[in-house]
């Protein structure tokens, strides 16, 4: 829709463009150039400074281009058990946690696409209250104490599993689909467990897969739940990993050690470069995700404006 | 039930049982913290600085976006726009750290190369409100983009044909029909926005927090934060989380009601 109406605006665009209009266009170009740049650069400069050698990056050189290539860094992590085994962690945490919430999603949202009941209403309000009102996080942290989740995986999957806007767009695509499918499928005979099982679902995949991703993104992102839940060094995610190695690498004893120790000035270069390809790296899943993800993604906001 | 830990000086290992009930004490605690004026302060300034200047850049972005005449170009920009959304908090504070850094940063390099001494951002509380407000406009601008992008291809082509017949130039169909056209799904985000503003900003500001900014970046959510899982004191952590709480149902019936009275948009 969006290509179409876009042709129809340029096939409207006989009359010749005043100087005015061609000044606009031009800046408007160089313009979106520099935001382009804006948004690169630090992406850029961080694969950089993985890649150079120590000179440089101790000279403050680096910009946005590796100087003098060096892939002793990445030799470093590919060594470093501690980051895979966050890695390993996050993958674990990412694809239960999707599998597990597109199923409970599509569960909540069924009833409020197709549903007839006393009470709907209440469940809607109950379901959509949560996106502006929560415990907290204290509250949310003893809850799962409580419930002896603390410092397991599960305290993670289970906190983000349905997640109100979420179930907005998953019931807005279900109520997209003719409502005939749903009544012809009961007259022959199938419960609701199956109509969606095996009817809803299937026809639904575009915002199941734009849902999953999002899921998939947010628990490879999460800091703030993975600091609150998680205790044992061992269980850490991703983010914790990166936390402990990048951020508080200035003191830690993780750049040092790893550079081998004796060269000091190598030590120091050899840490902002290890800092740095070990964010590269924990960024390669959601690069790869990227070119998909993108498409969807469009779709997805665009239901949930529309329709939320 | 979750609030219950208000009223009890609540201890981990032994439950409601075996805790003692301590009636308002840690309200009373709470608003007779000297500090808590500077932490509602700070919160407030920090996310309102990103809502004012966060919220419109999007839109003016997108129309800008939408005027671009190369498809493929157009694309392009789009495409590299929202990729910094993905970047994770941990790895977005360590770009920034990275950058601001005054003596291997590049912001230090254009700095001595301009003649000037380099600033230490993160050290520096005044500068604070801005390195929130340009990182969150590196990472939000061209994700928040994509919901005006799908509205404006919304908007009824019609209109624009009729504008251009009556003469209306590119500046001034933007003006009467762009503008309009988007004016619901602007208004809507906002409230939306205002009702989240005290919630979403928690792990950014708490990993840039360090002892030097600490006037600056200490606000209600973090203070919540160090006070219940720092010094395990979950009574007052959740009476103070509870404020914050209050203040942003607050500010988006507030947000909502005014909508409502100006624009005759509104949520509920």
């Amino acid at each position: 829709m969006t290509q179409q109406a876009i042709k129809k605006r340029k096939r409207g665009d006989f009359i010749r463009r005043s100087l005015g209009e061609k000044t606009f266009d031009v800046l408007n170009i160089l313009l979106m150039l520099a935001l382009v740049c804006f948004f690169l650069f630090p992406i850029l400069n961080m694969l950089s400074i993985s890649l150079s050698n120590e000179y440089a990056v101790l000279r403050g050189d680096v910009t946005f281009y590796p100087m003098g290539i060096n892939l002793q860094a990445y030799e470093q992590i590919f060594s470093h058990s501690t980051l895979w085994q966050g890695i390993m962690n996050s993958i674990l945490v990412a694809g239960v946690g999707c599998v597990l919430s597109i199923i409970s999603l599509s569960v909540a949202a069924y009833p409020l696409a197709f549903g007839d009941f006393y009470g709907k209403k209440l469940y809607n309000v109950l379901i959509l209250i949560t996106m502006w009102f929560n415990g907290g996080i204290i509250p949310t942290f003893l809850t799962m104490s409580r419930l002896g989740l603390h410092n397991t995986h599960w305290a993670l999957i289970f906190n983000t599993m349905i997640t109100a806007y979420y179930v907005v767009i998953v019931r807005s695509y279900f109520e997209s689909l003719p409502s005939s499918i749903v009544e012809s499928a009961r007259i022959d005979g199938a419960n609701d467990f199956r109509i969606l099982f095996q009817l809803i679902i299937p026809l639904s995949k575009p915002v199941l897969a734009t849902v999953s991703l999002w899921v998939i993104v947010g628990h490879w992102n999460d800091y703030l739940n993975a600091l609150l839940f998680i205790a044992d060094r061992s269980k850490y995610t991703l983010q914790l990993v990166l936390k402990e190695m990048v951020l508080n690498a200035e003191s830690s004893v993780y750049a040092i050690s790893m550079s081998g120790g004796t060269d000091t000035v190598g030590a120091a270069a050899l840490g902002q470069q290890v800092r740095n390809a070990v964010l590269v790296v924990s960024m390669i899943p959601m690069v790869i995700l990227y070119p998909f993800v993108q498409r969807y993604f469009i779709t997805g906001v665009t239901l949930g404006a529309v329709k939320g | 039930m979750v609030f219950a830990h208000l009223f009890f000086d609540y201890k981990l290992l032994r439950g409601f049982e075996g805790s003692k009930y301590v009636g308002f004490r840690w309200f009373e605690r709470l608003f007779s913290n000297p500090n808590l004026l500077q932490y509602i302060l700070n919160t407030l300034k920090l996310n309102l600085s990103a809502l004012i200047f966060l919220f419109p850049l999007p839109m003016i972005f997108a129309i800008l976006l939408n005027e671009l005449r190369n498809l493929r170009f157009k694309k392009t920009v789009q495409t590299l726009s929202y990729l910094p959304h993905f970047v994770s908090t941990v790895v977005l504070v360590s770009m920034i750290m990275t950058i601001a850094s005054p003596s291997l940063g590049l912001l230090g390099k254009w700095a001595r190369a301009a003649g000037q001494t380099p600033i230490n951002y993160l050290a520096d509380p005044d500068y604070f409100v801005l390195v929130n407000v340009v990182s969150g406009a590196w990472q939000s601008i061209g994700w928040d983009a994509v919901i005006f992008m799908s509205a404006l291809a919304g908007i009824d082509q019609g209109l624009y044909e009729a504008a251009r017949i009556d003469g209306a130039n590119r500046w001034k169909q933007t003006l009467h029909v762009t503008l309009p056209g988007l004016m619901t799904t602007f208004v809507l985000l906002l409230i939306m926005r205002v009702g989240q503003m005290l919630s979403v900003n928690f792990e950014k500001v708490y990993l840039l927090q360090n002892n030097l900014n600490l006037s600056a970046s200490e606000m209600l959510p973090t203070f919540v934060y160090k006070t219940g899982m720092e010094s395990r004191n979950y009574g007052y952590a959740t009476a103070a989380g509870l404020f914050n709480s209050v203040i942003s149902l607050v500010l988006v019936f507030a947000a909502n009601h005014i909508s409502r009275r100006v624009t005759d948009i509104s949520l509920m």
